[in-house]
């Protein structure tokens, strides 16, 4: 297990899969990037209906262009077109629609599914992304639609801090300009964007998207000057003037800890200083997301620990149990891989489909790293 | 005489319906009668008896299939037809409810839904005119509840909710039974400001002080950011909550009024400041 002494100027963290350990990945890695840079890992977030995918396919073009080098992910299950291509890719892993026929589940409960199935695989594609790690600058991760399938979910969880605990992350929050005009639109949304910055503990960078149709110009104008915001949601509604008071405070406190832009995936406005805020991102997590890190580490570390435990103590118990006799050990279910952030209810479901429904690996498209060219 | 309604919201997985159908139960048990309506179009099959559904205006297999939608893309639509329609259908569908009746609506869990397309809002403010006393209440899966930090994030998800549709509102934390231990969640359901800073402090960085004071002063001046536990195995946790909700709508009281209308009528003044009406069932 790694040393808890971190100089994150280094290379290559542990791998705790044991099977990348056979690989020696970790040794290759740490050979190829002792002195070389993490890539930043970008995670995009947004309501449905907001532009995450087509300002993902934006980035991936601008990555390419501006001769950055990236690496794509996409984590939306039932998108049918993806305009950009994926290195990695969920949809090759998992198939949406045949979980969702052979449990009997509807649309939401087959892409919650998907994406569980596929954070139990989730130690692989972060041994993937270190291994090409000295190679990348920024690593694009697209995620389902609906936001709360990703931000309200165990798996959503688990693959947050599976990046986190390795690489400097920062979640890109995607706003639908036009519709958040209305003030009291705006203050939902912006609450909404503080339950993710709480949750996920990570640096925040806002992306109004959709600037081609209307300017963002008023969002930074209520962010800057806190009195303008408050008469403006006064005047909206007949609101309990204090609540509204308070949430407006709090608001305000919450502008001084995240990073905007201005972007249009349509026009291609914004790139620049889109990737400019990932980067101040990047070293704001070095420097002061540190202590975080570490944290989330032990922590990872601990879980391990208890869950080795835990499952030696099962094994003895067995054995004395059948005293000698042979013994049939329950199967691995998703609780002992993923720890206590398992949702029960999911736990009897992974058992079942572990097996069958979940293509052998996860598969890195060496193929379309290079070769994408993107088409407006 | 008003219509009582239930707005049951909430992120996916988070209990809804489970609750509805526990609630339904409940009712029945105690011999009070409400009728639930499903608004959610994907929902597949129900474990209440369903008294209005709005896969009989609109489904969303149907639109995915005919308009080659995507789920959210779907649903989305599905909503909007639904916003359309409420005059005639829904109206219609709404009729044979009758005055003191009691609703409650089984949402659809895309946070969209609430925040950036208008169409609840529009729904509840169409109840509102047809003189029914709404309450929104908003499901959380307590197992997101384990820490501070989540705990703050259930709070946010709920408001910005909550601002939107503008009626009294009840924060429910649910699968309390699923919890391997209750005494992490049990400093949620009646917060210190105090403890709760302090906590908030050292799982974030120095830089959040500032925003964790006004997030812990916010959870202290106003009792509708805190929560109230769910076990849908207990009876009295389901009384308990459903007094809290009946109380947001003033349910109930307007029974009393009536006989106090009518005594005043015949004579005599009995309301001489006898404003502690309704909420006798609660705790």
């Amino acid at each position: 297990m790694s040393e808890s002494d971190l100089d994150l100027s280094d290379a290559e963290e542990e791998t705790p899969h044991a099977e990348m350990k056979k690989l020696d990945i970790q040794g290759k890695a740490a050979e190829a990037s002792s002195s070389s840079k993490k890539p930043i890992i970008i995670i995009v977030i947004g309501m449905a209906g907001s532009g995450k995918t087509t300002l993902m396919h934006r980035l991936v073009a601008h990555v390419q262009e501006s001769g950055k080098r990236g690496y794509v992910l996409n984590l939306d299950p039932a998108v049918t077109n993806l305009p950009y291509g994926a290195n990695i890719d969920i949809r090759d892993t998992v198939k949406y629609k045949n979980v969702m026929k052979e449990y009997g589940l509807g649309p939401n409960g087959g892409i919650l599914t998907s994406l569980n199935l596929f954070a139990t695989k989730f130690d692989e594609v972060v041994g993937l992304v270190e291994k090409r790690a000295p190679e990348l600058d920024y690593v694009l991760v697209d995620t389902p639609g609906q936001i709360e399938i990703f931000t309200w979910s165990a798996s959503g969880a688990i693959i947050t801090e599976a990046f986190a605990s390795t690489f400097p992350t920062v979640v890109t929050y995607v706003v639908d300009t036009p519709r958040s005009t209305s003030p009291v639109t705006f203050m939902s949304n912006m609450l909404y964007a503080c339950g993710i910055l709480y949750k996920t503990r990570l640096p925040l960078m806002l992306a109004f998207n959709k600037t081609d149709i209307t300017q963002h110009q008023f969002a930074v104008e209520w962010m800057e000057d806190f009195e303008k915001f408050q008469d403006a949601v006064e005047s909206d509604k007949s609101y309990n003037a204090n609540l509204s008071r308070s949430l407006c405070l709090v608001l305000d406190e919450f502008y001084q800890n995240l990073r905007k832009v201005g972007v249009s995936a349509i026009s291609g406005a914004g790139m620049k200083e889109f990737f400019e805020t990932v980067d101040a991102c990047g070293q704001d997590y070095m420097q002061n997301y540190r202590v975080e890190l570490e944290q989330r580490r032990k922590d990872k570390e601990q879980r391990e620990e208890e869950r080795k435990r835990v499952n030696l103590e099962k094994l003895e118990r067995d054995i004395a149990e059948s005293k000698g006799e042979p013994v049939v050990l329950a199967s691995a279910s998703k609780k002992d891989v993923l720890g206590e952030d398992a949702d029960a209810a999911d736990v009897a479901e992974e058992e079942e489909i572990y097996d069958s429904d979940v293509s052998g690996e996860v598969d890195d498209d060496d193929d379309n790293e290079d070769e994408k060219h993107y088409r407006y | 005489m008003p219509r009582y309604a239930q707005l049951v919201i909430g992120p996916a997985g988070s209990g809804k319906s489970t609750y509805c159908h526990n609630l339904y139960q409940h009712c029945q048990s105690v011999g009070r009668v409400i009728h639930i309506v499903n608004l959610d179009p994907a929902a597949e099959t129900f474990r209440y008896p369903v008294s209005v559904d709005i896969r009989e205006l609109i489904s969303l297999e149907d639109v995915m299939e005919e308009l080659k939608l995507g789920p959210n893309g779907g649903l989305v639509y599905c909503m909007e037809y639904l916003e359309e329609n409420l005059d005639d259908w829904l109206s219609e569908q709404l009729e044979d409810y009758i005055d003191d009746d009691y609703l409650v609506f089984d949402c659809p869990g895309q946070i969209e839904l609430y925040s950036h397309i208008p169409v609840l809002r529009t729904f509840v403010d169409q109840l509102k005119k047809w003189d029914f006393a709404v309450c929104a209440v908003y499901m959380l899966d307590s197992q997101f509840a384990s820490d501070v930090t989540k705990y703050i994030s259930g709070c946010m998800a709920s408001l910005s909710a909550m601002i939107q549709l503008e009626v009294p509102h009840v924060n429910v934390l649910t699968k309390m039974d699923l919890l391997p231990s209750k005494s992490n969640v049990d400093k949620f359901l009646d917060p210190d400001a105090r403890l709760l800073l302090g906590e908030l402090n050292d799982q974030m960085a120095p830089r959040f002080q500032k925003l964790n004071k006004a997030l812990a002063e916010l959870v202290d001046d106003y009792s509708m950011v805190s929560f109230l536990p769910l076990d849908i195995r207990d009876e009295e946790s389901i009384q308990y909550l459903l007094s809290h909700i009946d109380n947001a709508i003033q349910f109930g009281e307007d029974a009393e009024v009536k006989i106090k209308d009518y005594d005043a009528d015949m004579g005599e003044s009995e309301d001489a400041g006898n404003f502690d009406m309704g909420g006798e069932d609660e705790d």
